[in-house]
């Protein structure tokens, strides 16, 4: 297989798993104003939610410096991204790439993979950045503009803060079992939603 | 709780984002109370006397006439419009708008009593600003009402919950932490009651104001603490906890009194609205708590400007509003 054929069958594969979720997008109005739109949205968007609550929870397991290095980096790339989205809002939602992402997150929560500080960072930034571009995106589309997507980034840190430091702060064996757990069902439910999104009509 | 600073960080971004919501909060109220066959009279209350007017005011059915004895009155905190309602075929069913809702961050509390003595009780909001009346409202589904309404006060009230975060970044342990809290419920439990009730009440723009003065009195306390002084708000903060909390009452009062409850309603409604304040401040207690404390779990070492800035987002925004609520006093609203 040339290399030219690659890159179209996994554009061809790109396109189908875009395609069905245009249909998806949604944002909460709370009628609170921009900023706690913002924060709902977040909160009650799993696409966006359950990858960050897996990506807090995989450096959480790998202790406390790769869990502080994420404290930064996924709200960093997450507020890039979503500063793009906001400015060149192409796309806003892409239901079956994202949960793709959590599905990904969920396997290596649940395997307790032994990935470095470098790799979950580079998890960070790619995932982060994605799913900020589609959030920034969705803003510009609801007219919410930065200050929504500011609710979405605090929201974010606060989340990661929360879920990692937990995570680190663990000692007693089936905690880190539960923890695992939680990846399980994080995985399973992206490929319910994985399912959902690629159905037919 | 002196670590408290550097645990504040998201908490203080999410108070800094909050300014331009500077908006009137306290809600609007509809009542509707059958008198006669397809007759109404009707009772609206719009917020006024704030920081900035707010202009709604309800649509209502095609098939419905208004007559207003008179053009409108004017009532401290509020604008009133009484009349009264004629609609063919009665208002089961039919649709109620409040025009502007939309582009406010208030709720407006709906109330229908039918002649034979049903009550349906409806809170619009921004988002879903009309309703379609006819259903009858449970006592549980008003109750909900009142507790969201109150959680809603809070969490949008940032000028309570600055002064709240200022006690945190003050209070040096955990038990006086817990007395501290306790004294500022305590003492706004006291006012929002005597307010409620209507044994007294305080006029609102030198209110805010002197909210906004309570909050800057704390700037000043926290740069203290930072450099090791004492000082009796830092050996005490409980007192002034309990001081300024009576001003607050009066201030969390504002989001009830404006709607006018009817009397037999006032309990129900006072308990549980303040259920939701202290549900909404308990939970930001917790959330600055437990941010500390992942800070700490997760050694986030935090540079020195950083680990400040809550304290002088108190003093600053206190000084802010403090001038700004002041002019707003002399001059008038916008």
């Amino acid at each position: 297989m040339t290399v030219a054929t690659r890159v179209r069958r996994s554009l061809v594969v790109a396109a189908t798993l875009l395609l069905p979720a245009t249909a998806h997008a949604h944002l909460v109005n709370t009628g609170l104003g921009p900023f706690y739109d913002g924060v709902s949205h977040f909160a009650l968007t799993p696409e966006d939610f359950l990858p960050a609550l897996a990506l807090a929870f995989l450096a959480g397991q790998r202790g406390s410096q790769p869990g502080r290095a994420l404290l930064f980096a996924l709200p960093g790339a997450w507020l890039a991204g979503g500063v793009a989205g906001l400015l060149f809002p192409a796309i806003s939602s892409a239901i079956a790439l994202t949960t793709v992402s959590f599905i990904l997150l969920g396997v290596l929560v649940a395997a307790e993979a032994r990935l470095g500080t470098g790799v979950v960072l580079s998890l960070a930034v790619v995932i982060g950045g994605f799913h900020g571009y589609l959030n920034g995106a969705a803003m510009s589309e609801a007219k919410l503009g930065a200050l929504g997507l500011t609710g979405i980034v605090t929201t974010l840190f606060v989340l990661v803060s929360l879920a990692a430091a937990m995570v680190v702060a663990i000692r007693v064996p089936w905690g880190r079992i539960a923890v695992r757990v939680a990846g399980s069902w994080i995985a399973a439910i992206g490929l319910l939603l994985l399912g959902w999104s690629l159905r037919p009509g | 709780m002196r670590r408290a600073p550097r645990s504040t960080v998201a908490a203080l971004l999410l108070l800094l984002s909050l300014p331009a919501l500077a908006h009137e909060m306290r809600p609007g109220f509809l009542e509707l109370r059958e008198t006669g066959p397809e007759t109404y009279s009707f009772l609206w209350k719009k917020p006024s006397g704030g920081e900035v007017e707010i202009q709604i005011a309800p649509v209502l059915p095609e098939d419905c006439r208004l007559v207003t004895p008179d053009r409108q009155q004017l009532s401290p905190g509020a604008v009133i419009v009484r009349g009264t309602l004629t609609c063919r075929g009665g208002l089961g069913g039919k649709r109620i708008v409040v025009a502007g809702l939309e582009a406010t961050v208030t709720d407006v509390l709906v109330r229908l009593h039918h002649a034979d003595g049903r009550l349906e009780s409806h809170i619009l909001r921004p988002a879903t600003p009309f309703v379609s009346l006819g259903e009858v409202t449970s006592t549980a589904r008003r109750a909900l009402g009142y507790v969201q309404l109150g959680i809603q006060h809070i969490v949008l009230g940032v000028d309570h919950l600055l002064f709240v975060l200022g006690l945190l970044l003050i209070v040096s342990d955990r038990w006086m932490l817990v007395k501290t809290i306790t004294s500022f419920t305590l003492a706004h439990s006291i006012t929002l009651a005597i307010a409620t009730l209507g044994y007294a009440s305080a006029p609102l723009p030198p209110l805010n104001a002197a909210i906004a003065l309570s909050i800057l009195f704390l700037g000043p306390e926290i740069v203290r603490v930072w450099r090791g002084e004492s000082s009796f708000t830092i050996r005490h903060p409980w007192v002034v906890a309990f001081a300024f909390g009576l001003l607050h009452g009066f201030g969390f009062a504002s989001g009830l009194t404006a709607m006018g409850l009817p009397k037999a309603e006032i309990p129900l409604a006072l308990l549980l609205f303040n259920a939701g304040v202290e549900l909404g401040q308990v939970a930001f207690v917790l959330l600055v708590i437990l941010l500390e404390k992942s800070f700490r779990v997760l050694e986030v070492q935090w540079p020195r400007f950083v680990a400040q800035l809550p304290g002088y987002a108190v003093g600053t925004l206190g000084a802010y509003w403090t001038i700004q609520r002041t002019l707003v006093l002399l001059v008038g609203a916008r």
